[in-house]
């Protein structure tokens, strides 16, 4: 039983950390019909700008935290720029998908060539020990992620709510046209969330850095699966990406206990060809009726 | 191009001789036959992303399989000491290469099923997750696979000649002629034209009687098997597999290949794969750098050259050898004037006396708590123009759409000429004899209007895959005949002249025309003309009245739903007017243009 809480957790913290990351992906999806794919290259540079500031140069953990935030709003305006623009003005279907791929191998690259390909351990700044609830152990910093991830969530989602450039979101997400016209600067919205995607990457590179290990490498994956994540869930629906992100961080959890570790990618990749199959447009997502 | 033919064959055979002249293994095995191997993975990826529109990000996994199957099945204990294999079958590899192909091919089919369904981003998704699926599993079955440690091969022998090395040359180049050939016979006949019609429009592809599911399932299952057998000769090529090569990565940069080097063509697949290769190789130090130097090429032709180096070049060749158009036009119109439209395979069996083309039995369509189609009944007589007209949002529109199968009806039924069509879908209801035009015209627009109008042939066509791949000569003689005919229909509604150009480039009224076309080259029963008379000016508008009254003389019933209440006094028979969903009037224009109601649906009650 214990060791069933014990691998919730542990599953719980690393769903997060794919909600967040497809969190981004759904932000962006509703105010232009893309998203960045290469959003685990953000992650992983946030975890690597981290490390540089944290283990390397010794910066306090927040100033650190406030030089990733600006780190990435920087990357996130260099790949709306190149990556995201041009599609945006020719209408192209999946030029988008392989401008953003380029645009993550270009930065994974990057980091490979000016700061190595090793992997490094990034110390939490909440220790190492676990804390005991019981027979129960938990790390400090699955406590950090699960919560901030929260915060950020409800956050944005308050800031939709209950702010003007929020509802400016919701409303080119509702229909880009009506909005401009209302007076919305839908390209300004559009930059706006690829910012916020962008910068939630980041952080999120920061909070799973004590788990994983800090390398060039350490985005592709997270990426790839946040995708799924985001999928399950249905692109359009912020709650959606949190219960995608359970779902597969917990499968993963299981399956690497009970079964094998070499399988533990295996159930979510199945939920989510199952998923799909029946409801195409994820277990939140929207039906529309075609017209023609 | 004026190159002959027999000359083009010659030089197709140049390349075998590259081992006896140059014996650098470093060039020859190396680079080009791992060249000519990622070539024909790439024309697999072609078939999808090109041709169907699709983004397949899970290649990597039909490679691999194709790879581990010919691993497996040639295998021997002498190569793999201390193996955790099982098994070894020890087939010889022309064998073990078939099986590999159809086991890819299966993969592909499967995966085929959740494309149906999906687009964009969701089926991307999909196809990542397939291909990570198939390498974890071929990871992990170490008793089958030897797991990370990977299987060596045999070096490949016939008879005594060693065709390992630069001789492996011989092994490769013919399949990749052979897939080439085939890649672009399929994609010059009805096929390629289906698989092009469904990514521009579904609902006109449907409409014109192509099935969405057959056209797209085949594209998966001939690009998973053409990746099935590029896997297996890349086994050989090492002679030694590794899961390792398999990844995500390895997928996307073979996308970043065919984009760079341009989709829809067999240069294009080439060059993009011989970028790929040779960059990193050229220089050395160029290895560390080689992600940054793809991904910002991949950038720079998004921007500058969106049809990809091909195109460039292709741009670039076209200036000095202009197609003759001239030609080809004056030799169609010779041929067209030995074809006679109105010897057409009547779909209606001899004995079919039924006087309703169009039978609309108690319609009903509900979106959420709106009715659109309340209780509908119309007939359209067999031989007769039916205008149906009504103010926006009388359900017009939805009443096309229910008759065409888009929308399935709450309540009611659909029959013509006694045969139940309610239960049919879409493009089986075209094949069954119903043609439509549409309101927002469906055009594929980066075909020709000659091809567009060979799209509505679709049915017609009755070569099989593999002789329409394989290039037979029926294939081309029925190819020639239909084009003609199409010739033909643009003869039919006066826009032959503008049988090569692009439909996209076609002006409003041509492009309605062309609609009308090819609405007509499915040899029809029953058209649904959709308001085709919007935006257009009066002589367009008489220009399309002479041809509706063309086709009802030929036999065709027609339904005609239009605003333009001088085309309905002018063509039609009978008319029925809806207002919010009900018929409110029927008869003929005189008798409907005097009933109080639909004064009253028009203009308004004055007495309120």
């Amino acid at each position: 039983m214990n060791d069933l809480v014990q691998l919730l957790i542990g599953g719980i913290a690393q769903g997060m950390i794919y909600s967040l990351i497809a969190f981004g992906y759904n932000i962006t999806f509703s105010t232009s019909r893309m998203f960045n794919f290469s959003n685990g290259a953000f992650l992983m540079l946030g975890g690597v700008v981290g490390f540089v500031m944290f283990m390397t140069l010794k910066i306090p953990f927040f100033a650190m935290l406030g030089g990733v935030i600006l780190i990435g709003i920087c990357a996130g305006f260099i790949m709306y720029k190149t990556s995201i623009e041009p599609s945006l003005k020719s209408q192209s279907g999946i030029g988008w998908i392989l401008a953003t791929l380029a645009f993550g191998i270009i930065l994974k690259n990057l980091v490979e060539v000016t700061w190595g390909t090793d992997d490094k351990k990034f110390d939490s700044p909440f220790g190492a020990s676990t804390l005991r609830f019981g027979s129960v152990g938990v790390y400090p910093q699955e406590i950090l992620i699960i919560s901030v991830s929260l915060l950020i969530v409800f956050g944005v989602e308050f800031f939709k709510r209950y702010t003007i450039l929020g509802k400016a979101i919701v409303a080119v997400s509702e229909d880009k046209n009506t909005a401009s016209l209302m007076g919305i600067n839908q390209r300004f919205v559009i930059l706006f969330s690829f910012l916020l995607a962008s910068v939630i990457a980041c952080v999120a590179g920061v909070l799973v850095a004590p788990i994983t290990l800090v390398s060039a490498t350490m985005g592709s994956v997270l990426g790839v699966k946040a995708y799924i994540v985001s999928i399950i869930g249905g692109l359009e629906s912020g709650f959606g990406v949190l219960v995608g992100g359970l779902i597969l961080g917990i499968s993963e959890n299981i399956t690497a206990r009970y079964v094998s570790t070499g399988y533990r990618d295996v159930p979510g990749f199945l939920i989510l060809i199952l998923i799909l199959l029946f409801l195409p447009k994820g277990i939140f997502g929207k039906k529309v009726i075609k017209k023609v | 191009m004026t190159i002959k033919k027999p000359v083009l064959y010659l030089l197709l055979l140049l390349p075998l001789l590259l081992p006896t002249v140059w014996s650098s293994p470093y060039w020859i095995h190396a680079i080009i036959c791992k060249i000519m191997i990622y070539a024909i993975l790439v024309a697999s990826l072609d078939l999808i992303v090109g041709y169907i529109g699709d983004v397949s990000i899970g290649h990597a996994g039909l490679f691999a399989l194709g790879a581990y199957s010919v691993a497996i099945l040639t295998a021997t204990p002498k190569y793999n000491p201390d193996s955790l294999m099982t098994h070894f079958y020890g087939l010889p590899f022309v064998i073990a290469l078939i099986i590999g192909i159809l086991i890819s091919a299966l993969a592909g089919f499967i995966l085929g099923f959740p494309a149906l369904r999906l687009s964009g981003p969701y089926l991307a998704v999909v196809t990542i997750a397939y291909g990570i699926l198939i390498v974890t599993i071929i990871n992990e079955q170490a008793k089958l696979t030897n797991g990370t440690k990977g299987i060596t091969l045999e070096p490949l022998k016939l008879g005594n000649l060693a065709l390992s090395g630069n001789n492996y040359l011989y092994v490769v180049y013919p399949f990749l002629v052979l897939v080439m050939y085939m890649n672009r016979n399929l994609a010059k006949s009805y096929w390629g034209r289906a698989f092009e019609a469904i990514k521009y429009s579904e609902v006109a592809a449907a409409c014109s009687g192509i099935s969405k599911s057959y056209y797209k399932i085949w594209a998966f299952v001939i690009s998973a098997g053409i990746a099935g057998l590029a896997g297996g000769l890349f086994a050989q090529f090492d002679a030694y597999v590794t899961p390792e090569t398999f990844s995500y990565s390895f997928s996307v940069e073979f996308l970043i290949a065919l984009i760079v080097g341009g989709v829809q063509s067999v240069l294009g697949n080439i060059l993009g794969v011989g970028v790929y290769v040779l960059l990193p190789d050229l220089v050395n130090k160029f290895n560390d750098y080689k992600l940054i130097i793809f991904g910002v090429s991949l950038l720079l032709v998004l921007y500058f050259l969106p049809k990809g180096l091909a195109g460039w070049v292709n741009d670039k060749l076209a200036k000095f050898f202009p197609q003759n158009l001239k030609n080809r036009t004056d030799e169609l119109i010779k041929k067209a004037a030995q074809i006679d439209l109105s010897e057409q395979n009547n779909l209606i069996p001899i004995d079919n006396n039924s006087e309703n083309a169009l039978n609309l039995k108690g319609l009903t369509m509900k979106f959420g708590g709106l009715v659109a189609v309340n209780q509908l009944d119309l007939k359209v007589k067999r031989g007769t123009v039916h205008g149906l007209i009504g103010p926006n949002g009388s359900g017009k529109s939805t009443t096309v759409n229910l008759l065409t199968g888009i929308y399935k009806p709450v309540e009611g039924h659909i029959e013509t000429f006694d045969a139940p069509l309610t239960k049919f879908t879409t493009y089986k209801r075209a094949q069954k004899g119903l043609a439509r035009t549409f309101q927002n015209l469906q055009l594929f627009s980066d075909l020709t209007a000659l091809q567009n109008v060979m799209v509505g042939m679709h049915t017609q066509f009755k070569s099989n895959l593999l002789s329409v791949m394989l290039g037979f000569p029926n294939v081309k003689k029925e190819e020639d005949f239909m084009e003609t005919k199409a010739f033909a229909w643009l003869q039919f509604v006066g826009i032959e002249h503008l049988a090569f150009e692009k439909s996209k480039n076609l002006a409003y009224g041509q492009a309605r025309l062309l609609e009308i076309a090819r609405a007509m080259a499915m040899n029809p029963t029953v058209l649904l003309l959709d308001e085709p008379a919007a935006g257009l000016t009066t002589l367009e508008i008489g220009k399309i009245n002479d041809i509706i009254i063309k086709i009802r003389n030929s036999g065709v019933s027609i339904l005609l739903i239009e605003h333009h209440m001088n085309m309905i006094s002018a063509v039609s028979d009978e008319v029925t007017v809806l207002d919010f969903g009900k018929k409110i009037a029927e008869g003929t224009y005189a008798v409907v243009r005097n009933n109080p109601h639909v004064i009253n649906a028009y203009l308004g009650n004055s007495d309120e």
